[in-house]
This record gives structure tokens, sequence and C-alpha cells, in this order.
């Protein structure tokens, strides 16, 4: 899977003393193996149309929903379901399954904290595949006491097929004039955290390999930016995040932040923006914009598509 | 904005400034200059500019005409003219130029016709001769909306008509030399650049890269950001072309190289300069005898503390902890929002403009005292959802203070109840707080609770407790029973009394939010503090909490906590129907 990609003669001469010369290109994946978790066909759901959400906002935690139309919110509710363990969290933000069809979610406040209490908004919830009963799967670092400026902890995750790596990030400690937050690598076999990137507010994870890298996208919640950072097989990072490209000017507002970023089967970028200040406005009252980003072989970089 | 009538009438005199040289122990050092010194214009201003007159009137007249439109304003040739005429003879091109409802014209204006590109004829089926086809394209304020023609003058008809919604026409030549013009008059702008700029010191490069949207999210009106650069920096003027004036100024560096300097709209101006100012450092103010110091809070609201009347403490600290929100329609369902801070707060509700400080008259036109505001709202407010709240502290030269809030609506019905949740924590170590049995005032011996009723008795058809300390001076407590002056019906109040500990913060620091939306009995939070063992309050310091319940109300004619967009001059204006509460605390010796 791996290729050399020879940048010059030095390089190759001496790959291992000058190891930053030499590029991993890495063969496309579109890191899908999301599994079905088994316990919702003993509910009677059919997988095919069902799908779990967090953002009911007149319901606390998850719920298991089934739809005429998955994928289109407007569609009727044919089915619902909640585990009378999936509230434990107060309201929850992202939800990832792994390939064995485990899920993974985080608190996230909604309006207010009654029931994110800001010492739990670390915690990673897990919710076993075979009998839909959420537990505790771990709880986060807090680097910092607890900051009552910043409500949120927890706020984006994205999953590494490749790997069975879970990649997590928390803005937990961050505060207005200090950016605290990490991306944390886990091993969800082992419950280890085997990498981290620190002092960054990471938002909207997401990954592609359409550079021929494996390669994770993230906004910074500071600004309009996309970052990236290269991962390495063993899902760790290698070197530093660099500013992939921007949201600045684009779309109605013209300073969004990015909330989420979505991989297509070709590895392009989907990313949501809005308006992002690290407070509790309600979601409602924000407008959320899609960008859509390529990336162009020729020019080797990432590329707006403007909406048709 | 309508603010209700009053029986006094409040002067205005406002301090926007940011006076970050008087502490120390603040933050502001962490923000660069510019934004410090950034200016907010306050938005009930009224001042305007005699050169704008013409045009205001240029568009009260168009408004009166059969095809409600204001012609483009920048000189035309025969046939360009001639493209918007058949543009204006469209009905679908004129489709939105009048509310389908009532008829009532909205404020449209052409904003420019241009001979038409190969491109925007790449839909059009039946052959065209390009040199004959002209782009016409109106703008619609109200709506925030563009609507696009394509004209063949030689056909003389519309090809296609097309909208974009939430966009804006390339601004036109005579707006742009507008915008400059009321930048280069305004006294902020001349303040911050030194010197009156000249026209041809002004670039407007900041429209023309911004088309599709303009400055001022918030108020959505039209704004543009001619700017002037001096010295390496350049100064931002945001200019309101739907009501011709300035909203605010700001600094920035320009770089040659490096990341882009941040776009300024009227959010960032107004975010930043809020958060730098009042969020990050407590703000001094002495006046009329009453001392104290100020500051925005993360979810409490404005908090005032040290609080003084000539030289005697009355006050730790107040603020205004929670609004309780629950619609009676639906069993559980409301809100419970904190107020505060726009950044890296617990806010669902935040502060947009700094605090205002306003003179109080009285019915006799006498100065007799002054009032501290603070505004907090949803952007979208008053669509419905969107929440508006205003908090009042009044500092009479009598000694009298009031702690007040209100709702401005919308919410999201007409079946709301609003609970703001009050802390008021007095700085006498040793108090009593009683209550008016009707014939006498009798002491509370435990924290407790109690609801303001239609029985309640009140001394002096006025006072329903007292609070006093070792030598019996202190205050009597007046709830608000529709005997304030300021449209406020009643608050119908639970009162809540509770000990202040110096080993236990029991609300002295920022709060989260402490009670849910929707419960309709003593449940506010407060109680927390007192079960399930009151503790003694007697010759303690105490704190009073004090949760008014008000009822809105969207009938015609009854209007409460409400607000509604109308439509005036052809643009959407807020009408706003605030429902005041909170007790007034008048001196007992003042009474003797």
């Amino acid at each position: 899977m791996l290729i050399c990609r020879v940048h010059s003669i030095a390089c190759c001469l001496l790959p291992i003393l000058f190891s930053s010369c030499k590029e991993e290109v890495v063969d496309f994946n579109a890191n899908l193996c999301k599994g079905s978790p088994a316990f919702i066909k003993t509910l009677g759901f059919d997988s095919r149309f069902s799908y779990f959400s967090s953002s009911n906002m007149n319901v606390m935690g998850m719920q298991l929903l089934q739809s005429e139309l998955p994928g289109n919110v407007n569609a009727r509710i044919t089915k619902s379901f909640q585990h009378p363990t999936w509230k434990k969290g107060g309201h929850l933000a992202p939800i990832l399954i792994d390939d064995a069809g485990n899920i993974y979610t985080s608190p996230a406040p909604f309006i207010n904290l009654l029931d994110n209490p800001i010492a739990k908004n670390n915690t990673i919830y897990r919710v076993d595949a075979n009998t839909g009963e959420m537990e505790e799967f771990m709880r986060l670092p807090f680097q910092d006491s607890i900051n009552p400026q910043n409500p949120y902890g927890i706020i984006a995750m994205i999953y590494l097929c490749e790997t069975g790596t879970l990649y997590v990030s928390s803005v937990a400690g961050s505060r207005l004039h200090e950016e605290n937050g990490h991306i944390y690598a886990i091993n969800l076999k082992t419950k280890k955290i085997i990498d981290q990137v620190d002092n960054t507010d990471a938002m909207g994870l997401g990954i592609s390999y359409a550079a021929g890298k494996r390669e994770l996208f993230f906004g910074t919640g500071r600004d309009t930016d996309v970052q990236v950072i290269t991962l390495n097989s063993e899902g760790k990072f290698s070197g530093k995040p660099q500013t992939a490209f921007t949201l600045q000017n684009l779309g109605p507002r013209g300073d969004d932040k990015v909330r989420r970023i979505k991989t297509d089967n070709s590895g392009n970028l989907s990313v949501y923006g809005m308006e992002f200040n690290f407070n509790l406005i309600a979601p409602r009252e924000k407008q959320e914009t899609l960008y859509r980003f390529n990336y162009d072989e020729t020019q080797k970089k990432w590329v707006h598509q403007q909406a048709p | 904005m309508r603010i209700f009538a009053a029986a006094f009438i409040f002067s205005l005199a406002f301090l926007f400034s940011c006076n970050n040289k008087t502490t120390s122990s603040d933050n502001t050092a962490k923000y660069d200059d510019d934004v410090l010194k950034s200016v907010i214009i306050n938005a009930d201003t009224l001042k305007t500019f005699d050169f704008v007159n013409a045009r205001v009137e240029a568009i009260k007249y168009a408004l009166q005409q059969p095809m409600p439109v204001l012609l483009c304003g920048d000189s035309l040739n025969s046939n360009q003219k001639l493209a918007q005429q058949i543009a204006l003879h469209d009905s679908v091109f004129t489709r939105s130029t009048k509310d389908i409802g009532n008829n009532q014209p909205f404020r449209s204006e052409i904003f420019g016709v241009y001979p038409a590109r190969e491109s925007d004829l790449s839909t059009i089926k039946n052959p065209v001769n390009l040199a004959d086809c002209y782009r016409v394209e109106m703008y619609n304020y109200p709506l925030n909306l563009t609507t696009i023609a394509l004209v063949d003058i030689k056909q003389q008809k519309v090809i296609t008509t097309f909208t974009q919604q939430q966009t804006q026409p390339e601004i036109p030549l005579h707006l742009k030399n507008l915008a400059i013009k009321i930048a280069i008059n305004s006294t902020e702008v001349q303040e911050a650049y030194g010197i009156k700029p000249s026209e041809k010191d002004a670039l407007m490069a900041s429209t023309k890269t911004s088309l599709n949207r303009t400055r001022c999210e918030r108020s959505r009106h039209l704004c543009v950001a001619p700017t002037f650069v001096k010295d390496g920096k350049a100064l931002w003027a945001i200019v309101d072309l739907t009501d011709h004036k300035l909203v605010g100024v700001r600094w920035t560096n320009v770089g040659t190289t490096g990341p882009a300097a941040p776009m300024i709209t009227e959010r960032r101006l107004q975010d930043d300069k809020v958060t730098a100012c009042f969020c990050e450092k407590e703000t001094p103010l002495q006046k009329d005898g009453w001392k104290m110091n100020y500051m925005l809070t993360s979810s409490d609201g404005l908090r005032i503390a040290q609080v003084s009347f000539n030289g005697k403490p009355i006050l730790q600290s107040a603020k205004l902890v929670d609004w309780h929100v629950s619609y009676s329609g639906t069993d559980g369902f409301g809100y419970s929002d904190a107020v505060g801070c726009p950044y890296f707060s617990q806010a669902a509700v935040i502060a947009f403009e700094p605090p205002k400080i306003m003179e109080i008259k009285d019915d006799g036109g006498n100065f007799t005292g002054f009032a501290l505001e603070q505004t907090f709202r949803s952007e979208q407010w008053p669509s419905p959802c969107n929440y508006n709240y205003r908090q009042r502290f009044e500092f009479y030269k009598d000694g009298r203070f009031r702690v007040a809030a209100a709702s401005i609506g919308r919410g999201c019905g007409n079946d709301g109840t609003y609970r703001p949740v009050f802390r008021i924590a007095f700085a006498t170590e040793q108090n009593n707080f009683a209550e008016w049995s009707g014939t006498n005032w009798n002491n509370w011996p435990l924290e407790k609770w109690q609801l303001q009723t239609a029985t309640t008795a009140y001394a002096e058809n006025k006072y329903q407790y007292q609070l006093t300390d070792n030598s019996g001076t202190g205050f009597l407590m007046q709830p608000a029973n529709a005997n304030f002056g300021d449209g406020g019906r009643g608050d119908n109040a639970f009162v809540y009394v509770t000990q202040s500990k110096s080993t236990i913060d029991e609300g002295e620091a920022d709060l989260v939010t402490i009670g849910p939306c929707c419960n309709t009995d003593y449940h506010q939070g407060p109680e927390k503090f007192i079960e399930p063992s009151p503790d003694n309050i007697q010759n303690k310091k105490l704190v009073v909490w004090y949760v008014a319940q008000l009822k809105n109300d969207d009938s015609k004619g009854r209007e409460y906590c409400w607000a509604e967009s109308v439509l005036e001059n052809g643009v959407y204006v807020t009408k706003a129907y605030p429902c005041f509460a909170g007790p007034m605390f008048v001196p007992i010796n003042l009474k003797k």
C-alpha cells in the first residue's frame, strides 16, 4: 500500500536521516466501514431505513429512528426507540459507528447546562452493538480546571477504518485567549490514547485519501480556515497541522466556521459552515451553509466548487 | 423600534467608550488597540444627514407610485433606460415589489442595468442577439432579495427572470458615493482618522468583493464598508444604506503578506468590542451619589457589584441569573435561557451592544436619577422562537433603586410565561427580612420563599417586605404591581430569602442555569439554597431572589412581552411591547 515517492536523489539516498524528505503515497480508501448494530434487528427496525439521531431538540439523548426516506429530514418517521440508558449523557452530539456496529457518542450542551454539566462534557459513551446499552467508554483528560466560560468539551469524532482509530476533538479548558483544545487518537481496542494534537480547538473532523495521503481535516473554531494533518499507517499524527483551504469570504456570511466535514466516495469534502463563538445560542437560530471542495490533482490543492 | 410609553422619560447619554486604562486587573491587554478603540454607534440614534433628505423623499415618492420601484440612480444610456422600463412592465419581474398579503409596497430599487453577458444567455433556448440584451438588477430591501431580468430591447420583452434570495446586487455608483459621504461626514470617522477624510481617500474595494452579502448580518440592512488607509492601517466605516447612517468604525492592519485581515462586519465589530470592554473587565461608575462596578457575565447578564450610596455600602452584587420560558400549549415545552457575553459564554441570548447609561426624568421633567441598561438579543429577533431581553438597574438621587428586566418577545408562541430570576445580594452584614402582615412587620426567622398573590397585603398599598439592619435602617421592598409607569402589569413574583455565606458560594460567582424552563411552582432554582434545611436569616447577610411571572399577550392593543415586524416606508421595522418586572427598594429613612 505504501509507495515511496522520490523527490530527489538525496532524499532516497538518505531516507533514514532525512525522513521528512520522504512522502508516503497511500492508495485511495473511501474509509467506509460502518457496521450495523445487531440490536437494531431485535427491535424490529429495518436497518436500511434506520438511523441514530441526537438532534431532536425535544428529546434528550440519542434516538433510533426509522424513516420513510433516510437522509431527508422532512420524511415521515415511522418508528422510534430510545433505550433508557441513552439519556444518561444528557444532550448528545457526535454519533460514530465502528466496523463492529458499536456506537460512540459524547455530551454536548443544548441551550443550557442543566442536563450537561461541564465536568461530564469530556466523556465518551459507547453503545454496545449487541445489547444497545450505553455505558461510559472513557473520560478524556481535563487539561485545565473546569472553565465556566466554555460550556463545551468533546465536539467532534471520526473513525479511521484502516487502523480502528477513533479521533476525538475536545475544546474543554479552552478560553477566549487560550486555545487549549486537543485532538486525541484513541485505539478502540486498547482504549488508549495513542497520539494527540495539542492547543487546537478542532471542529468537524473529516478523513480523506484524495490527495494520495491519509489526511484528517478539521476547522478550528477560532477562524474560517480548514486545517489538515497527515495520519500514518498506525493512525498516529504525522507532522503538524497545515492550512488546507479557507471558508473566508465564501457563502452568505463570509466568516463561517466549520461545524461538520463529510467525505464522499471520491474523497471530496462537504464542509458545513456556520457561526460559532463558543456560546449556547440555539443552533436553530444559526444558518448553515454547505461548501464543497474537490482535490485538484493538477494544482495539488483543494478547490471550492461553486454551487450550480 | 417603538418603546413602550413610560411615565418617566429617559434622556439618553451613552457611554460606549472602553476606558481600558482605569484598571490593572483586566484582560484588555490581550486585545489590540483596534478593538478597544472601535466605535459602535448606538442603534437607537436618530442621527442622520441633511444630504440624504432628497434620497429619503425620493424613496417615499416611489413608494406611492403604482409601480413602487426607485429607478436606477446612475446615469443610463437610452438603451439601458429602455431595458429598465421594459423590465418594470413585466409582471414576473415586479412580482415581489408588494406584500402579497396586504398589497403594501416593499422598498425596491433598480441597482443596475448592464449589457448582457454570454453566460447570462446560456439557458436561453430561442436565439437572441447578445448586443440587444440587457441585464436589469433590482434589489428588494426588506426581503433582501435580488431579482434579475434579461431584457431584449429589440423584441421589447423580458426573456427571462430569476431571483436570488438573501443576495444583493452590485452596489450602484451613486449609493457607493452616498456611503462615502456618510462616512466622511460622521464625527466618529473623523475622530478615528484624525481629520476629516476626503472622498478620494475612500476605497470601496471591500464592497466589490462582497457583492452577495451585507456587512450588517444582524440588522439585515444593506451595508457597505468604505475604508480609509493611513499609515499602513485601514479604517473601516460600516455604513447602513437602508437607514443612511454609520453603524460603526474600526481600524485593522493592512498586511502585504500573511493572512488576510479579518473581514469587519457589524457582528464582528459588536462582538469584539462588547467582549473586550465589558466581558473582560469591570467598569467603574459614579453618579448621583451612587458608586459601583459593572460588567457583563458569562451567563448572569449584566452584574453590578460593590454598590454604595453616599459612601454607604448597599449591594454586594445584583444580576439576572436565568430566564425561564414555558409554553402552556405543550406540556414541558420551553427554554431556560441564560443571558451574557457573545464569546465563550453559557449564554443562549447574547449582548450585541454595550451597556447604556441613561438619565431618568420625572413627570415634571426633573432629573431624578439614572438607569444602567443592557439588551440581550437573538440574531433573528423578532422572528418566532427568537428572544430579546432587557435588563435595567435604576438608581435615584434619593437613595431608591430598582432591579428590573423585561422580555420583548417574541418567543415560540402566544401562550408563553417568562420567569426572570434576579439575585440581589445585600452588603450589610447583619440584616433582617420581614413581611407585612396587614398590621405589622413579621420577621422571617429562617430561609423561606413566598408567592405574591391577589390577597397579598402591602404597607401603604406598596410595600410587601422590609429589610433592616440592627439600627432599623434599610429598605422597603415594593414589588411591581403595575405601579412603575413602565407598562408592567404586575409581577406575581416568588420571593426567596437566603443567607449569604462566606464559606459556600451560593450564586455570587457566575451561576449555571439553576432551574428548568417549565416549572410553574416555586421550583425555579433558588429553593436549592433553602431546602431541605433552611438556615437562620436573623441578623445575617442576606440574598433576595426575585422571580417574576409574566404572561405574554399578542392580542391587538394588549400586546405584552411581544414584538412584531411591520412595514414602514417599505422596510420592516420592529414594534416592541416589553413587559418590565422587578422590585423597587425604597430607603426606610426616606419614608420617615
